[in-house]
């Protein structure tokens, strides 16, 4: 059991700020994930709940307990680092049966334990070698096997899949999915990659330069971003974000941009007139091969995925305009033409100059 | 028209004259050693000079090291040479300082290198500590050995041989120790690993070629120091480098083939340790560390 507070958590290191005042409440048994660019604050932030660093200030409570003063061995914790940080002069045996012999297990458990744990995460054909002679994923197996053996109360997970190629990667997210399903432990877990934290997480941190941008479940922070910040980072292919502005033209509220210029519909009538960006995803972008639409542009480059098909259209700027189509006949589309494209009005985002969105209403759910 | 394959092939010849000369340059007075520890005495100042023992003997090896009555009675004979007690004083200060310097050296880096301990002005510094020369200190040590009785001990030769070779344990061991990532170090720790549990089960395993080569390092100073090892020792714990010079300028002459059998013997245990730990030397200390 545990559930873990943060409590105005700060820490700087000199003059830099890596956390500001942050503060935070992880339920028992929830899995959350930290996300954010580099430099956000999110290692720092783990590391501290981990007792690797000493807050600046605030405070860190496990279970309603301020552990600030407790060695890490003593906080109940389990660690997966982002190298995986095995030791390498042991055996896959012997580093998994660490953290029980620090426990002082007789040894005739240690070796079931250690057994019971391998299987669960398929390297026992592994225990015999070193740490050397693993693959980057077995290795990170092996790292996740040697923290579950002591049943932490927490998993702390500090990108430990960014050192793995892509086939890998999935594998083991789904590994780390239904341990944490199995388990029912906390499970507390960093990453800079917007997907991991999108088929992972109960619940996403979105942080940014110290601070915490937005809380929510995936499908909250992907449909209902509350900033530029949020709408940009989650989805791939990112939303498409075009500046321009807000003009009122014989009482109709419109947006203005240098590729196209539409009406705005009715939830987002009642914005202040003044400079804007307005977003859309890909997906609820219509690409059609006739007339019509709502503006035409003309096609930078084709992406075809199999399903789906990626087109990238030119707007004026560097960043690309880009539509994902399902079954388009691709015969009909050709680099450096111009296609006529028509934007979902209930799926337009408008973000203000601040960046923050605008004209928010009650959560639109994508379907 | 010189081909390139050509080109290559002469200067593969130059290299290997250039280091083939060196070679024997280095390896001459080496031999010439050994060479001269086989000599009968008329040998020793032969000219023009004997390059092959002939006929090759042993007796200065007999002499030296096992004083046999045959050659004690000879005019080369020393009277007070023991060359096999200072083997053995000189095997037992020289390992145990070493070892010493190597232990403390290392937790000593190891506070450096995590914790600064020590700034980086001070680690200078310490290295300064053997930047002054020996014969400043000798005058004040020996006041003080005598005053504490460490005169003539192998304590007090240890107790000096540790303090002035700990500065070069320091920093040879803080550069391993800077290599071994905090990350392998933490995962211990949170698998509740004490902070000296961490270092003697994980860092220093981890480096151990690292220290197998400043173990040799320092043997070799700390065998072969001659200064500080005349003042503090006066008759009772000699070390081998003072039986050494026994044989020079002194009243009975020049004996140059007991010396040199002497020194073979000075060189080869040194030699021994070398090959013994010369796997640990050679492996890259890279050897097993995490993939980054």
């Amino acid at each position: 059991m545990a559930r873990i507070e943060l409590i105005g958590l700060s820490k700087s290191f000199g003059a830099v700020a890596a956390v500001k005042d942050l503060s935070l409440a992880i339920e028992d048994g929830e899995f959350v994930v930290l996300v954010g660019p580099s430099g956000c604050g999110k290692t720092t932030t783990l590391r501290m709940i981990a007792g690797f660093e000493d807050p600046s200030s605030g405070d860190i409570r496990i279970d309603g307990r301020s552990v600030n003063d407790l060695e890490p061995r003593d906080r109940g914790l389990g660690m997966v680092f982002q190298t995986h940080a095995l030791f390498p002069h042991k055996t896959v045996a012997q580093n998994i049966e660490f953290g029980l012999r620090m426990k002082k297990m007789p040894a005739v458990e240690r070796v079931l334990r250690v057994r019971e744990v391998a299987d669960m995460v398929r390297i026992a054909h592994l225990l015999e070698k070193m740490p050397s002679q693993c693959s980057g994923g077995e290795a990170q197996r092996v790292a996740l096997a040697r923290t579950l053996v002591t049943s932490p109360s927490t998993f702390l997970l500090d990108e430990p899949l960014s050192s793995l190629d892509a086939k890998l990667r999935r594998e083991l997210r789904a590994e780390c999915d239904r341990l944490h399903q199995a388990l029912k432990r906390t499970f507390i877990y960093v990453t800079h990659d917007q997907e991991e934290a999108m088929t992972l997480a109960d619940r996403i941190i979105v942080m940014r330069a110290g601070e915490i941008v937005q809380i929510g479940s995936p499908m909250e922070i992907y449909s209902d971003p509350v900033n530029h910040f949020v709408a940009d980072f989650f989805g791939s292919p990112s939303m498409n974000l075009i500046v321009g502005e807000i003009v009122q033209m014989n009482g109709v509220v419109r947006f203005r941009s240098s590729p196209f210029e539409l009406t705005l519909p009715g939830h987002l009538g009642s914005v202040r007139i003044g400079p804007a960006t307005l977003g859309i995803r890909p997906e609820h972008v219509g690409v059609m091969t006739g007339e019509g639409g709502d503006f035409r542009l003309a096609v930078r480059l084709v992406e075809p995925l199999g399903r789906d098909t990626l087109l990238y259209f030119d707007p004026g700027s560097e960043r690309a305009f880009v539509a994902v189509s399902k079954g388009l006949n691709m015969a009909d589309v050709k680099v450096g033409a111009p296609m006529a494209l028509s934007l979902d009005p209930q799926r337009l985002y408008l973000f203000g100059a601040d960046g923050k969105r605008i004209g928010r209403g009650p959560t639109q759910l994508v379907d | 028209m010189i081909t390139k394959s050509r080109r290559r092939r002469i200067s593969a010849s130059v290299r290997y004259v250039v280091l083939t000369t060196w070679a024997v340059v280095a390896f001459f007075p080496i031999y010439w050693m050994i060479a001269t520890s086989f000599k009968p005495d008329t040998q020793w100042f032969a000219w023009p000079p004997v390059y092959f023992p002939h006929p090759p003997t042993l007796s200065n090896y007999l002499n030296v090291w096992f004083g046999a009555e045959q050659y004690a009675a000879t005019q080369y004979a020393i009277s007070s040479q023991k060359p096999l007690i200072s083997l053995l004083n000189s095997t037992v200060i020289a390992t145990a300082s070493t070892l010493l310097a190597v232990l403390f050296g290392s937790v000593i880096a190891y506070g450096v290198s995590r914790y600064r301990i020590l700034s980086e002005t001070r680690m200078f510094q310490l290295l300064m500590l053997r930047m002054i020369p020996p014969i400043v200190i000798v005058a004040p040590l020996s006041l003080y050995y005598s005053a504490l009785g460490l005169l003539d001990s192998m304590t007090g030769l240890i107790l000096i041989y540790f303090l002035t070779t700990l500065p070069y344990a320091v920093w040879m061991t803080k550069s391993f120790i800077d290599e071994v990532p905090r990350e392998i170090e933490q995962a211990a720790e949170i698998l509740g690993a004490t902070r000296w549990r961490t270092v003697f089960e994980i860092v220093l395993p981890l480096i151990r070629s690292g220290l197998v080569a400043t173990f040799l390092f320092i043997l070799i100073l700390t065998w072969s120091e001659y200064l500080l090892a005349l003042i503090v020792t006066k008759t009772q714990v000699t070390t081998l480098p003072i039986e050494l010079s026994k044989y020079q300028g002194t009243t009975e002459g020049r004996v140059y083939g007991r010396q040199a059998a002497l020194a073979v013997g000075i060189t080869i245990p040194l030699m021994i340790v070398g090959l013994v730990i010369r796997r640990h030397l050679a492996r890259g200390f890279s050897f097993g560390m995490v993939r980054r």
